[in-house]
Parts: structure tokens; sequence; C-alpha cells
């Protein structure tokens, strides 16, 4: 049935996330940017909120909270995961992005590891969130020199008795510096495009394994931004997610691990950022409310009032977006383009969206005081990590044509 | 709880439609626009279908779906024309405003002439604008004697004006001014003292008749005023609402058909040696089209759920969203398609120029934005319907 409300469960996470976003992370909000940290007694905080906003990447078999309280299902027996992850996640982003993406878990990190790895891999990786303090994952993709062309990257493994040697340079890897784990795509060879890719999980400490520069960014400062450097490090061919059998002839199994990935997370990005968008526009909304009067001049509040319109109905109909290809995932229906829709509509919404808001506010928008400055910053990113505007355009194109183009 | 399943019925409604649509509308689209009417014949099989009253309860002849089920029908409908899609739904406004505005004998009375046999020969029409009124209200008055209304005014841009069977028309109570004095009436055909006005030529949709209309001394009986239940600000309200869900699905029907048919011709064309599609310049812009109709069709379906429980809100975003989406995907139709575009061989410049004219079909986007405004800042923002729009609009 077209359902657009939200489930008992859904409603509850939301009104707690919100909550929570509210009279606890917002008031930090301006300081963690600042300082381009996160408190550390304010993450153990975070660190309970987990269940709230996860997608299940520590499945409950090992520990972890599962899908939380998305894995109660539906009528029809389907998850509702990814769309009870996104409820709270937009609550939490219009708290802070930074302090969502600082998130103590497994991250990025966790799809790979749960639909490539070996049960065994699952329960030693996903077992280091059960052990008290934070600890993070990490999801090692993108390199100086292939971001969008996935299949081109050049960090190197290659097979040594029961180990893999990794050479190479990881770049732009959230929570990278602090990740008790990161998972790594590396080429056999180059010259096997796709099929030439292995996932590996490498540990913090691993020798070979450092980290390199910490980014300094225009937005989302709060958040971890590192470089990750490979130099001769020996991973154990245990950690080959899924084994030597996930990569047979034709399987591409750690180029479609990477994949996989992004048909949850797109989503799930897309509706971070209207939880900015929509933070923005709240803060519109409530200043032209508070400081324009009825008697004003109509035509000059009119002008305004327009554009908080526009503001309000593109981030409903983004998150609809959103909610659409979450649906699917938790239908188990295929979504690569809708993921990626999601993705490029949420983010060209939320970009406007938050442009606006500076211009709404005048002169005051541009003050570092105000956060819609701060979230003027944050939400450029969210058109570039997780796949350009221009690589989700050519996801949805080569989807919606017949024949594969050679663009 | 989230879900953009359909149900059975709805899908097998949408297929229906589709098919009318891809075999009744769309190969007839140069001709029903050229005939600038529709062929009595066609209106007969859309008939059969039973689907003129899609959202009106079954004791009242209608199919007592919800809203959602009528945006997927009108949708279907705009997607074979929309000029078509207009014309062939015979209650037209008049059905939404007595389902809004109309007691229960009311609305067996006059939406009965649509249900039954004959029902493809009659037509509704509302009354609504005026070139002349107030700022709030209307200039056309309603004065009673007693046992009927006298109608006395002129109202403008009437959709189905001079034909219609069926005419609701809003007027000023005699002696109230501004809102408290707004009402409605059902006009019936033939009743003396309406004229109609010479048909207006459009833009777009073509097959629309439309014209305005003078009341003289209009007399109806008392039983043919729309009271609107206990509070008739609130019932126009609605009116408008359930108007403008329609409105946003024709929009969405309309730039789907165009989306699909720049994707099939720029697959089709060839130019430097590929189909003009693989160059990143036209796929990234398909792309663009394919996630605006669908962005304005979840909104649109959003706010038929929410129009089910009362709630107008979302109908006021839904209509300037697929507005503003339609446009674009639509000038992006003619564009992807160059000179093919321009020229009557493709029926693209027919939905760049419908669309405008759609836009004008019901409340303009900016009393949309008005609306939407108001509600989020807490006060009113310009008036709420009934009152002057900035822009007069075809109902």
């Amino acid at each position: 049935m077209i359902d657009f409300e939200l489930s008992k469960q859904q409603a509850k996470v939301k009104e707690l996330a919100h909550q929570f976003a509210k009279y606890a992370i917002r008031p930090i909000s301006l300081q963690a940017d600042r300082d381009h940290r996160i408190p550390d007694d304010f993450m153990q905080r975070l660190n309970d909120m987990r269940s709230m906003m996860t997608m299940g990447e520590v499945p409950a078999e090992y520990g972890g909270e599962g899908g939380g309280v998305g894995e109660i299902k539906d009528k029809k027996g389907s998850s509702q995961r990814n769309r009870v992850a996104l409820v709270g996640a937009e609550e939490l982003a219009w708290g802070d992005i930074s302090v969502i993406m600082s998130l103590p878990g497994p991250g990025l990190g966790g799809p790979p590891v749960q639909f490539t790895g070996t049960p065994e891999q699952q329960e030693r990786f996903f077992s280091v969130f059960k052990k008290p303090g934070l600890h993070w994952g990490a999801y090692g993709l993108t390199e100086p020199s292939a971001g969008s062309d996935v299949a081109h990257i050049r960090t190197s493994c290659r097979k040594d008795r029961n180990e893999w040697v990794l050479n190479g340079t990881k770049c732009y890897i959230t929570n990278g510096g602090r990740a008790d784990w990161v998972v790594i795509f590396a080429t056999v060879d180059p010259a096997l495009g796709r099929a030439g890719h292995r996932a590996f999980v490498v540990e913090k400490g691993t020798p070979g394994f450092s980290v390199g520069k910490i980014e300094d960014k225009m937005g989302i400062r709060a958040s971890e931004t590192a470089e990750l450097v490979l130099e001769d490090c020996r991973v154990p061919a245990d950690n080959l997610l899924g084994g030597e059998a996930a990569y047979a002839e034709g399987k591409k199994g750690g180029f479609m691990s990477a994949m996989k990935t992004f048909d949850s997370s797109r989503p799930m990005v897309a509706v971070l950022g209207l939880g900015i968008a929509r933070a923005a526009y709240e803060a519109a909304r409530d200043y032209v409310r508070d400081h324009f009067v009825l008697g004003r001049a109509i035509p000059r509040y009119a002008l305004l009032a327009e554009k908080l319109a526009d503001m309000k109905r593109s981030i409903d109909a983004a998150r609809l977006m959103c909610w659409r290809a979450a649906w699917m995932a938790d239908e188990g229906v295929p979504n690569a383009k809708e993921a990626s829709m999601s993705k490029a509509y949420a983010a060209k919404v939320a970009m406007a969206v938050c442009r606006d808001a500076v211009q709404i506010l005048g002169a005051p928008g541009l003050e570092q005081n105000q956060l819609v400055e701060k979230w003027y910053r944050d939400i450029k990113v969210f058109d570039i990590f997780e796949g350009t505007g221009q690589i989700q355009r050519i996801v949805i194109s080569k989807r919606i044509l017949r024949d594969q183009p050679t663009f | 709880m989230v879900s953009f399943a359909l149900e059975e019925e709805q899908r097998l409604i949408q297929e229906t439609v589709r098919k009318f649509a891809a075999e009744e509308l769309r190969p007839h689209l140069r001709d029903l626009e050229r005939a600038g009417t529709l062929p009595p014949a066609l209106r007969q099989r859309f008939h059969e279908l039973g689907l003129g009253l899609v959202d009106a309860p079954e004791a009242l002849g209608g199919l007592g779906a919800g809203l959602v089920t009528a945006a997927i029908v009108h949708e279907e409908l705009a997607f074979g024309d929309p000029g078509a899609a207009v014309a062939l739904f015979a209650p037209h406004l008049a059905g939404q405003a007595l389902l809004a505005l109309g007691d229960e004998a009311q609305q067996q009375t006059w939406l009965g002439l649509f249900a039954d046999t004959a029902g493809h020969q009659r037509l509704g029409a509302l009354a609504y604008c005026e070139l002349d009124g107030p700022v709030e209200g209307f200039a056309t008055t309603a004065r009673s004697d007693g046992e009927h209304w006298i109608l006395d005014g002129n109202k403008s841009y009437v959709v189905n004006g001079a034909t219609a069977d069926v005419l609701v028309v809003f007027a000023q109570l005699d002696g109230i001014s501004g809102r408290p004095g707004a009402a409605a009436f059902v006009v019936g055909r033939g009743t003396a003292g309406v004229t109609a006005g010479a048909r207006h030529q459009l833009l777009g949709l073509e097959t629309v008749e439309a014209c305005s209309l003078v009341f003289t001394g209009c007399r109806i009986p008392n039983s043919q005023r729309l009271v609107g239940g206990s509070d008739f600000e609130a019932a126009t309200q609605r009116l408008f609402a359930r108007l403008s869900l329609i409105h946003a699905a024709r929009q969405v029907g309309l730039a789907r058909a165009s989306y699909e048919a720049a994707l099939a011709y720029t697959q089709e064309r060839t130019a430097f040696g590929k189909p003009v599609a693989h160059f990143q310049a036209i796929a990234f812009t398909l792309a663009d089209m394919h996630m605006d109709v669908e962005a304005a069709r979840w909104l649109t379906w959003q706010a038929a759920t929410r129009l089910d429980h009362g709630e107008t809100l979302l109908c006021h975003e839904a209509a300037a969203h697929a507005n503003e989406a339609a446009w674009r995907v639509a000038d992006h139709g003619v564009q992807l398609l160059g000179g093919a575009g321009y020229v009557k061989d493709h029926p693209v410049e027919k939905w760049l120029r419908d669309t405008k004219a759609l836009a004008l079909f019901g409340p303009p986007s900016e009393h949309h934005a008005l609306q939407i405004a108001s509600a989020e800042l807490g006060h009113a923002v310009g008036a709420a319907l009934p009152s002057a729009s900035l822009q007069p609009f075809f109902t």
C-alpha cells in the first residue's frame, strides 16, 4: 500500500533522534567546527545512540545491535532498517553533520564486511565494537588518482605465502585516522580492471600501514578526513574479505563489494544532506518570522515567502527520493539507479536551500556565529563525497539508456 | 510504514489507463489538437472505463478509490495527451466542488448525472475567477428572494463554461462582504440568465473549451446552494487542494511523456558517429529529467495520502513543485530534440505549450507558495482563497 506515514517505531526513532540532536548535538556544533574535533566525552554519549541510526552494519548474530529497531519486520516480512536509519539520520544531521559522521561503529566499512565477509571475518571484525571504549571502522576506496573512476585504483596487492602485501595511498577517508580497521580496496593487476580488485580489512597497527595527512576542509571540519599510506603492508590472508572464492573468475567480488555499499549508503548520505538543508530552511523561516512583521511592505515579504515555500517543497520532494531508494533496498529490489537519483537530487536541493538560507538572512548569514554560515560550508561536500553529482548522473544515465554509452 | 508499493487494484487501473492513453489518445494527439474538441465516441470509451468519478464514493456511482488512485489516473491520461486529459474528465471541477462542498442529496442529484450511462454526454464546470473582483470574496452577487437565489455578475476563464450540464458558481452573498460572504451554487444546464462569451483560443490544451460567463438575474432554487458543511472556507480549501492534486498529477504525466520522447529520440539520432544520448551533455540532461519526474510524482502521491486525511498543505507543495519540474522537463524535451523538437512532427513542442497552460489551470504557483509560507510561518502571508489571486487562472 502506498504509505508515507512513519510507523510507530519510526516515529519514535525520529522523536528520540530529534531530541538528542536538539539538546545534545546542536549546542556543541559550532565549537566542534572551530576545534576541528568532537569532545571525547561527547563521543561516548554518541556511542550510546548507535542503535538509533544504525544501518545494521553489525548484525545481531555477531553481537551488534543488528538493524536496531529497524530489524522489526513489516507485515510482509521485509526489514525496514534502511527506512528507519534514514529517519533517524535526517534528525541527527539536522543537529550536526560532523557528529553523525564521527559516530563510533563500522561506518561505511560495515557493508562490505557484511556483504562479502565470511562468517569468521564478520565475527572477528564486528566483535571489535563489543569491546569497551570507542571503535570505528572505515572504508578506503578513493586514491589521489582514482576517485569516481573506481575501476582504476592503483593500490596494489600481491600474495606472498600466507600474506598479502599492499602498497599505495588512500585519501579522503572518513574516520580513517582513528579506525580500528579499514576496508582497503586494492588490485592484483590494474590491467584486469574490476576483476582484479580485492577487498581487505587492514587493522590499525599493521606494520607498513600509517596515517598520513589529516585534511583541513571547507566544511564538515569536525569530521576526521585522513590520508592512509600502505608501504609493503603485510596483511594476513585471512583478512581478504570473502576469501579467495569471492574473487573467482568473473565474480568481480572486490568491485561489487565496493559498489554494493553505495546501494544503501547513497540514500543515507542523501538524507543527511537533507537534514542539513532542513536545519538551514528552518533557521531562515524562523528568521523571517521573527524579523519581519505583517505591516512590512508585502511585495518584499512575499518574495522571501516564495523562496521559503520553494525550499520547503524541494526538501519534501527530495526526501521521498531517498525513502524510495531505501524502501527498495529493504525490499531487496535492485536500486542502484534510485540510490544515485536520491543522492544527485538531494544534493542539488540541499545546496540550493543552504545558499538561499544565507541569502534570506542577508549579512548576518555570513557571520561565523550563525550556523547557516557553517551549513553553507558543510553542504558542498554532499555534491562530492559518496560519488559526485556528475558520477551519479553517469550511473543514472547508463541505467536509463538502452545500450551502454562510452562516455 | 513508508511504502511505495501499489495495491493490485491500483496497478490494474494504472495499466488500464496507460493502455487507453497509448491507444486512444497519443496516436490522435494532433487530430484532437486540430479539431479542438473530443469526438463523442472517445468520450464514451473513456466513460465505459468507469474512471470519471474515480475518487467519488461508491454510493454516488464513483469508484470509491483514494486520491493516490486518482493521481495515477490523471498522470496516465496526461501522459497520453494533457489536453485530452482535461477535456475527457467530464465532471471536471464541478465534480470536485460537489465532493468538497455539497451535501449528500446534492451529490446524489448532480454527480449522478455523470455516473449514469449517458454520463459521457455531460460536462461539469466551475466558475470561480473574476477580473473585477474585490481583494477578498467576489463581485458576482447572490441575492435571496426567499425561495431562490439570484446571481448577477461576470466570471472569467471557465472550462466547459458554454456547454456545462452542471455548473458550480462562486458568488458573494448580498450584504456580507469579504470571505464570510463567499458562497457557492449549482446551476443546471438551460437555466435562464447565463450567457457564455466567445471561446478562448489558447497557447496549449487546444481540446479544452473555455469561455467567460455573464450572469444576469439567474434564478436558482435554494436547494442548489452548496454550503460546504459547517465551515465553507475550510471546504473551499479542500476543493482547491483536490484541484491542485489533480493538477500536479497531470503535470507529472506531461513531464513523463516529454522525458520518454526525448529518451527515445536521442538514442535513435546519431551525430559524430554515435547516438546523441551517448554524449554526457545529453545523457545527464535525461538523468535530470528522470529525477524531476519521479520527485514530483512521489510528492504528489504523498500529498494524496495526506489529503485523504484532510491535510491540504502538501497539495500546494505538490502543485508548485510539479509546475516547476514539468516546465523544466518539457523545455529539455524540446531542447534535446533541437529543431525537430520545435516543429510539429514531434509532440514535444505541444507539451512545452501545454505545461504552461496547465500551470494556469487552477491557482498559480505564486498562490501555492504563499499558502505554504503562511502555514510554515504561522501567520497569513497573502490571502487564502477565496480571494483575488495575483494572476487570473482557469478553473
